[in-house]
């Protein structure tokens, strides 16, 4: 079996990624931040799509791109939040000697199957893909079309089963996360409006947020004719921000509004930087 | 066969090169005018605050968005080799991936009419 | 032009039977008024397993490889697929069963609401129930009848994750003690995560040994290229997968936790189902990839059966919840099993044909012993301490009396299926020569008889709790369970002949 080289581009790119692929796979275990150890394996797993599509396997490159860095840590991420970014990890053992076990036995079965590994491919000689897979005009002259080959021969029945894997994955998320509503405890639009006429003494929508030239933000609520809050303004879910005063005074003393803040151009009426962290 | 990627590697190199410039250049060139209304969060934008009122936690139904946009990215990752090979493969194949997208769908239909697209 | 492959349409029709009542159910979920929801369901579960039954039935005596070499038709996969529709019928009757409890179901309402909430205490009594479970367990008596029967590691990976999935589901279902339930969910999820994940990796470097993922051509280039590092590393990984699966200690840690929190319908399908699944798996994976060169896995084997026995019989002994105690019981017998598997003596053995009728005989009589689990409850649903059976059998001479015979039949006494069963894998095992295999097996008989008669005892010599258990009436389908359960444990133990020819005759892997 006759090897064939190993390209320059290919391997200056294994050694630029390998080492931000492991440092991000370790990155990821000794992260304190359960979100830091998220972004640390999205750096792992970009750099291993980019593996892929080096070894000329560019429709792996981009499901690993497209599934495991986009939708799964995505997937993640929201899981993270859920769980809420700030709770840790109990460092209780409940087991004594648990964790240094954990670590002996981890350590050694990696170490067992890294030496397996490394004896039983020792002196390997590099074929490329060309080679294993039919040579000239082979699977590896099209890459997407050998993948459609297979799947929709060899592997036919697996790819079919798997939809019954994806219909067990949304049946599951949607019986553990979704609570559904009773039937008629929600009321329509229709109704929804109806009820406001009848009932209320403000059917129209309620006031928007405090949005002029000082506070953008819809949090600041709107305010009354008297300066003070207009509370049906406060936006739901929102803590309702305090908005910085207006300049006090004026310069002129001829009773305008004290906001216009003449001499000092524009910017200068609309504030200070005061309290801003850049 | 690496090659084939040489204009990409270029369009990275040109993209991050834009990139770093214009964030660089732009204190430098444009002028500084601050006051506190620019620095805030542009009208729909909330002020950042260190926990929401919620704890810090999201809700449970960002989890069942993110699951089922899987769901349908898998199944989107199987339909582009049936498209590439479809010539090649056929009726046969044509079959084998309506039955598989139908399958799929029915977690579809399934999803839809528990109200799991509904977000309140 | 890529053509299509031979695809043998009788020879999938138990899959599409079950897989298609899966997918009706699914739809059912999706377009029928709740009301009709649970009444569909069970029959359409049944209409699939029974079906899936009905079929395999139909093709016996096959013996052929479909759908591209992924699909192996064979005596040994057609039995156990038989045996995994049939035990898959009983235990849907098991969750279809809504007389006992006056929470009307083992299963909750709905799964979503926090547990403990005011409206889960509301809804604790509510009619409705997450029929969800229907479908789940169909899709994963699918999952387990390919398993038996993949022809190729990646078809038996994916039928690995098929039968699991719905499996994790169920298991956090429970309508009572539903945060028990939850964590048993998550603990069964995480444990059988890490286990395909071992799988995996397995495949993977047999894969990179011998450049094929199937059985065939594994066992080819076993017998041409012989046995490397990587191969053998490679075994050892799917073999730890696999037996994870079928709750071999050193692999168990799960199975006490999983099968006490999950609710006991979903106990009896796992205890019973799963392990023939997996050992159809091991079965396959064993004699027809790696059958040429026993000596990689042999002695694997030979150590784990060993430490299985001993730890379900000993640590079974200090156990005080029943379902506990079935669990270890679970994984003292699947240490059993592999004395069976031990005696798969290339072609000539009747290991094989021994271990098939154990699946068979255990699978049915630990179905009845969970469905008598069932039976027995206080105000907070299922009673399981084991002090609350005390003097049971004053209450209900009855079921006090089914227990004691299916306890028997785990212990192994002669009239019992469990004798049978026994006696066939140890006679097996002895044959190819592992005579102290055999002792072992032995011995651990004798200690693990020591924790179920010490249930019977307490059952019958014991004064009863003032405020003990009650025993509910069972409706309809508990009642065809524990007819059907009884009778065969009789049957399988007094004149078992007929099932051992048949098994014997099944005892053929194709590949």
């Amino acid at each position: 079996m006759g090897g064939i080289e190993i390209g320059t581009a290919e391997t200056v790119v294994f050694w630029v990624l390998g080492p931000i692929a492991l440092a991000g796979a370790l990155g990821m275990v000794l992260a304190r931040n359960a979100v830091h150890s998220a972004l640390f394996l999205v750096n792992t797993m970009l750099a291993l799509g980019v593996f892929y599509v080096v070894q000329e396997a560019p429709f792996l490159g981009a499901v690993q791109i497209i599934v495991y860095t986009g939708a799964i840590m995505i997937l993640f991420l929201f899981v993270l939040m859920l769980v809420g970014r700030d709770s840790s990890d109990s460092v209780v053992e409940t087991l004594r000697g648990q964790r240094v076990a954990a670590t002996v036995l981890g350590i050694g079965f990696a170490g067992l199957v890294g030496a397996g590994i490394a004896r039983a491919t020792e002196g390997m000689v590099v074929t490329g893909l060309e080679g294993v897979q039919g040579g000239e005009g082979g699977a590896a002259d099209g890459n997407i079309e050998a993948i459609a080959g297979l799947l929709f021969t060899r592997y036919l029945l697996a790819f079919e089963v798997t939809s019954a894997l994806l219909i067990t994955a949304a049946v599951g998320a949607m019986v553990l996360a979704h609570i559904e509503r009773e039937p008629g405890s929600r009321l329509t639009q229709k109704e929804r409006s109806r009820a406001r006429f009848l009932t209320s003494d403000h059917p129209q929508t309620l006031p928007g947020p405090g949005v002029y030239a000082r506070a953008n933000s819809i949090a600041a609520p709107g305010r009354l004719p008297d300066g003070s809050p207009a509370e049906a303004s406060y936006a739901t879910g929102v803590e309702p921000q305090v908005v910085e005063e207006l300049p006090p005074g004026d310069p002129a003393g001829d009773g305008r509004d004290p906001g216009a803040g003449r001499g000092h151009g524009p910017d200068a009426a609309l504030g200070t930087t005061r309290g801003v962290t850049r | 066969m690496l090659a084939t990627y040489a204009p990409l590697v270029g369009l990275f190199v040109l993209a991050a090169g834009f990139a770093l410039f214009s964030v660089t250049a732009a204190p430098f060139i444009g002028p500084r005018r601050y006051n506190s209304a620019k620095l805030e969060a542009y009208e729909c934008g909330i002020e950042p605050v260190d926990q929401p009122l919620s704890g810090g936690r999201f809700p449970i139904k960002y989890y069942l968005t993110a699951m089922l946009f899987i769901v349908f990215d898998i199944e989107i990752v199987f339909l582009y080799p049936w498209a590439v090979a479809n010539d090649q493969l056929g009726v046969f194949g044509l079959v084998e991936m309506v039955v598989f997208i139908a399958t799929v769908f029915i977690a579809y239909a399934y999803v839809w009419r528990r109200g799991g697209l509904e977000w309140d | 032009m890529i053509e299509a492959p031979d695809l043998s349409l009788s020879a999938l029709s138990p899959f599409l039977f079950v897989f298609g009542a899966a997918l009706v159910g699914v739809l059912v979920e999706s377009f029928a008024p709740r009301h009709v929801r649970q009444p569909t369901q069970v029959a359409l579960a049944l209409v699939g397993t029974v079906g899936g039954f009905a079929c395999t039935l139909l093709l016996a005596g096959r013996g052929e490889v479909t759908a591209a070499g992924a699909l192996a038709v064979d005596g040994a996969g057609l039995f156990l697929q038989a045996t995994i529709a049939g035990l898959g019928a009983l235990s849907v009757l098991l969750f279809a069963e809504r007389a006992l409890d006056p929470a009307r179901s083992a299963f909750v309402a709905s799964a979503a609401v926090p547990a403990g909430s005011p409206r889960d205490r509301e809804l604790l009594t509510d009619e409705r129930v997450q029929t969800e479970v229907y479908p789940l367990a169909t899709f994963a008596v699918g999952g387990m009848m390919l398993f038996v029967a993949a022809n190729d590691l990646l078809v038996m990976f994916i039928a690995l994750e098929v039968l699991s999935l719905p499996l994790y589901l169920i298991c956090g279902l429970s309508r009572r003690r539903r945060l028990l339930s939850q964590e048993a969910a998550v603990k069964y999820f995480l444990l059988g995560a890490f286990a395909s994940a071992f799988f995996l990796y397995g495949l993977a470097l047999v894969y990179g040994a011998t450049g094929t993922v199937q059985l065939a051509g594994i066992r080819q280039s076993v017998t041409d290229d012989g046995t490397g590092t990587l191969l053998v590393l490679g075994l050892g990984l799917l073999v730890v997968g696999l037996m994870f699966k079928a709750s071999v200690a050193p692999f168990h840690t799960w199975t006490p936790d999983v099968y006490q929190g999950a609710p006991t319908p979903v106990t009896a399908f796992m205890a019973a189902c799963t392990k023939v699944a997996a050992f159809g798996a091991i079965l396959r994976l064993l004699y027809v990839a790696f059958g040429t060169a026993d000596w990689t896995w042999r002695p694997l084997v030979y150590g784990i059966a060993i430490v299985s026995m001993v730890v379900g019989a000993v640590l079974g002994l200090t156990q005080t919840d029943v379902k506990r105690m079935l669990a270890y019981s679970s994984i003292a017998h699947a240490g059993f099993l592999l004395t069976g598997v031990i005696g798969l003596d290339a072609g000539t053995g009747s290991g094989l044909a021994a271990t098939l009728f154990y699946l068979l005989a255990y699978g049915l009589t630990t179905v009845g012993a969970f469905a008598v689990v069932t039976l027995v409850r206080d105000g907070d649903g299922e009673a399981t301490a084991l002090a609350q059976w005390a003097g049971l059998a004053r209450r209900s001479p009855l079921t006090a009396a089914i227990m004691t015979f299916l306890l028997l039949a785990l212990a192994g006494i002669p009239l019992t299926s469990g004798f049978t069963g026994k006696f066939a894998v140890f006679r097996a095992a002895i044959e190819v020569g592992a005579w102290p295999l055999a002792v072992v097996a032995l011995v651990t008989s004798a200690v693990a008889g020591f924790f179920y008669l010490r249930l019977v005892v307490l059952m019958y010599f014991s004064e009863p709790a003032e405020d003990g258990p009650s025993v509910g009436v069972p409706g309809l389908p508990t009642t065809i369970v524990l007819a059907v359960t009884v009778a065969a444990t009789l049957v399988l133990g007094v004149v078992p002949g007929s099932v051992l020819d048949l098994a014997d005759g099944a005892a053929r892997l194709v590949g």
